[in-house]
């Protein structure tokens, strides 16, 4: 009864406006949250997959490969020679494997070499980790036949950058049980046929394992260190050189601009007259209304001419300016602390700097996030100037090296996907994770502006 | 005796004032200077440049007067790429200048899902062009992409979308159509902001459902849509990410804007005055629009 009383009651109108507010909501939602998960998606697909047509909502199965093969009875001069042999069937199992049966799905093959019922040899492999061997790294355009594969060092490189395991007195793993039956057949052929290793192929097993999809990810970080080996610090950290530098850039501007507009506002609105405080501040939001497009080129040329190019100046630099619209929101929650507080102060003969640090800072802890957070909203997304400036890998922001690796032509789509998905995943977590926060500032910034 | 240490007591009060009157400004000096270097010297700069026919080499190089801004009004490259942009514009406020308005508006209506839709909505601002560019193009494939797929299914043709230059601008501009962004919020806070005694004798009256909408939300927040079309307007004036990272200004300069076209002319074709002066005349133009902008905020708070 008392619920009843509490209860808004609608008119016809109200609620039929009700009803189409949430259904289109809800609409807006999904469509908005499709590219979203057709991004995941297509990055946990594997290289064939993502080029069926038509596209699949959900990745396929990941299958796990087993082969066994067996050394017992061969004659071997040294153990040097029985691991050279094992290696290079290693090689052959693998990248054949991968090679015929790519629209299997098969995302992991391992390798078991045998003898006198223990094994020897054991080497495991991703197949994202061959696919970026034959795009970009050991067997980069070239065929995937016998020949090829065990051509001079080219396979002991090869069984080095997978890793193996090789124990003459016998290793302590062995072949998982339970294992399907699946690609026995076709598998075996193709060995035989195309690929004859020197040990006898004795099982071939697979099982679904579906957290290989998610492994892929571990690879795509790698990608950049195939497609750019010159650059010394991509090879070694792959594409989280992109996000330091990414890190390095907004870090800055985001301390920068906290500092110089806290300073340029405390200025403007305590020791400043007012009249001179407004022009201060419009001088200020007039070069923040200057477009970019307009001023990169002479911008660019000062730059090279100073040396500020191909380097960290060059991408640093442009936030040494205070921005106008942040020194307008710190003027306004300047302007609303008691004017008392800085007249106690300055009376016990406190000069600016004190004032600065001691009363005005601490007391502005809410502008101080808001602009932070305005700042990495603001310049997330720049590219252009990134662009221009930057020549070496090392230097590449985010943006840049999205853009960069998206235009290589051999890079697979699930990989593009895959790094998109690992750059925006932070900021959408901690998005949600501050939305209250983020919500406050940008209304707040927005109203005024 | 004391005449002196009047004296001295007099400069000390002097200099003090002097100082008071003249810190603000040694503070203010260095991020005004930086701000002059940064910003503003660049304007006179380009001006400068586009008065030259501009040797990188051995700058400044041949000074020609206004030759390069009569070259390139006599360019049809440059016209067509005004062109682009205002065909850009139109398609930005066609498509997607309401999608936040119209989220926002019944954004207002829900309860329950409010927080949680407006978490949502502001995702879109959050994600950055290349990444966006990374999915749309995949999106957009003409061999494995979904858009040809939905073609196919309603019985179309399928489309070569980025590589065909009538379509090249509707592609680079629909991902705004899925609409959110910070937009959004602002212009819920609008609503949110129009007073509870104006919506309560509306509701009184009888004035509910999409009348409300029409009669009393839209009125009430009708500067702030306008001011937000002014920001549209100019933010699109610049557009140079997008078109270059969905399809480097082509095919065939279909989606060159004002941006790309700076940038070819110095990158391109090594021509620095003429970027220059595209750069004048564009900083012209925003500048006009900006100067509108700020003339009807004054006006509004009046």
């Amino acid at each position: 009864m008392k619920r009843n009383k509490n209860k808004i009651r609608y008119g016809k109108a109200e609620r039929r406006l009700k009803i189409v507010a949430v259904t289109v909501s809800l609409l807006f939602a999904a469509l908005m949250l499709y590219p979203m998960i057709f991004a995941v998606s297509s990055s946990m697909k594997d290289n064939s997959k993502i080029y069926e047509v038509p596209p699949k909502l959900l990745p396929a199965k990941a299958n796990s490969v087993s082969l066994v093969l067996d050394y017992t009875g061969q004659e071997f001069e040294s153990e040097e020679e029985m691991k050279d042999v094992m290696m290079q069937d290693n090689v052959l199992a693998m990248f054949g494997t991968n090679f015929k049966f790519a629209d299997q799905s098969i995302m992991e093959i391992q390798v078991y070499g045998m003898r006198d019922g223990k094994t020897l040899f054991h080497s495991r492999a991703h197949q994202m980790k061959l696919q970026m061997e034959c795009d970009y790294g050991i067997y980069k355009r070239t065929a995937i036949k016998k020949e090829v594969l065990l051509h001079e060092d080219r396979y002991i490189r090869a069984c080095e950058s997978i890793g193996y395991e090789f124990d003459p007195q016998g290793l302590e793993v062995s072949v998982e049980e339970g294992l399907g039956t699946q690609f026995e057949q076709d598998i075996s052929s193709m060995l035989k046929e195309k690929y004859t290793t020197s040990g006898n192929l004795i099982k071939i097993g697979d099982k679904t394992k579906n957290i290989l999809n998610l492994e892929s990810f571990k690879y795509y970080l790698d990608m950049p260190a195939y497609i750019y080996p010159q650059s010394e610090r991509v090879v070694k950290y792959g594409f989280l050189t992109f996000v330091m530098n990414s890190v390095i850039v907004i870090g800055f501007a985001m301390i920068a601009q906290v500092i110089l507009c806290s300073v340029c506002a405390f200025v403007i609105s305590r020791q400043l007259s007012p009249r001179a405080g407004k022009f201060v501040l419009l001088f200020f939001l007039g070069g923040m209304m200057v477009p970019f497009a307009s001023i990169m080129l002479p911008q660019l040329i000062m730059y090279r001419d100073m040396g500020a190019y191909n380097n960290y100046a060059a991408l640093l630099l442009p936030f040494l300016y205070p921005y106008g619209f942040y020194v307008y929101l710190y003027k306004g929650f300047f302007d609303q602390i008691p004017g008392s507080y800085f007249e106690a102060a300055s009376l016990d003969g406190a000069g600016s700097w004190y004032l600065y640090t001691r009363i005005c800072m601490p007391l502005s802890k809410p502008i101080i996030s808001l602009i932070a957070l305005q700042t990495f909203i603001g310049n997330w997304n720049d590219f252009f100037w990134a662009w221009l400036v930057t020549e070496d890998q090392n230097l590449w922001t985010l943006n840049v090296a999205l853009y960069n690796i998206s235009n290589n032509a051999g890079t697979k789509q699930n990989a593009l996907m895959g790094l998109a998905v690992v750059t925006i995943t932070p900021v959408i977590l901690l998005s949600i994770l501050f939305s209250k926060q983020l919500k406050q500032s940008i209304v707040a910034s927005g109203v005024k502006g | 005796m004391s005449s002196k240490k009047k004296n001295s007591l007099s400069a000390k009060t002097g200099s003090y004032m002097f100082r008071k009157k003249i810190t603000p400004w040694c503070i203010l000096f260095l991020p005004m200077a930086f701000t002059v270097w940064l910003k503003y010297y660049p304007i006179f700069r380009a001006f400068y440049i586009s008065l030259f026919k501009y040797d990188p080499i051995n700058p400044p190089g041949k000074m020609i007067g206004f030759r390069n801004y009569q070259e390139m009004f006599r360019m049809q490259f440059y016209w067509d790429s005004w062109k682009n942009t205002f065909i850009f514009l139109i398609l930005q406020l066609c498509m997607c200048f309401f999608i936040p308005l119209i989220q926002a508006l019944l954004l207002n209506e829900l309860i329950k899902l409010q927080k949680c839709l407006t978490t949502l909505y502001i995702l879109p601002a959050l994600i950055p062009t290349s990444v966006n560019v990374i999915i749309w193009r995949w999106i957009w494939h003409p061999d494995y992409g979904v858009a040809n797929q939905i073609v196919k299914f309603f019985g179309g043709q399928p489309q070569t979308w980025l590589s065909d230059p009538d379509l090249v601008k509707f592609c680079i501009i629909f991902p705004g159509v899925l609409g959110g962004g910070l937009t959004v919020l602002l212009y819920l806070s609008a609503i949110q902001g129009v007073p509870s005694d104006i919506m309560e004798s509306a509701a009184l009256d009888g004035c509910t459902g999409f009348k409300k909408i029409r009669h009393i939300i839209l009125p009430n927040i009708s500067f702030m849509i306008f001011i937000q079309m002014i920001m549209c307007v100019i933010t699109t004036m610049q557009l140079l990410d997008a078109p270059y990272m969905y399809a480097s200004g082509g095919p065939s300069g279909a989606s060159t804007t004002q941006g790309i076209f700076i940038y070819n002319a110095f990158n391109d074709d090594l021509n620095y005055g003429r970027g220059s002066a595209a750069s004048v005349v564009l900083l012209l133009v925003i500048a006009a629009l900006t100067m509108i902008q700020m003339h009807f905020e004054k006006a509004e708070k009046n």
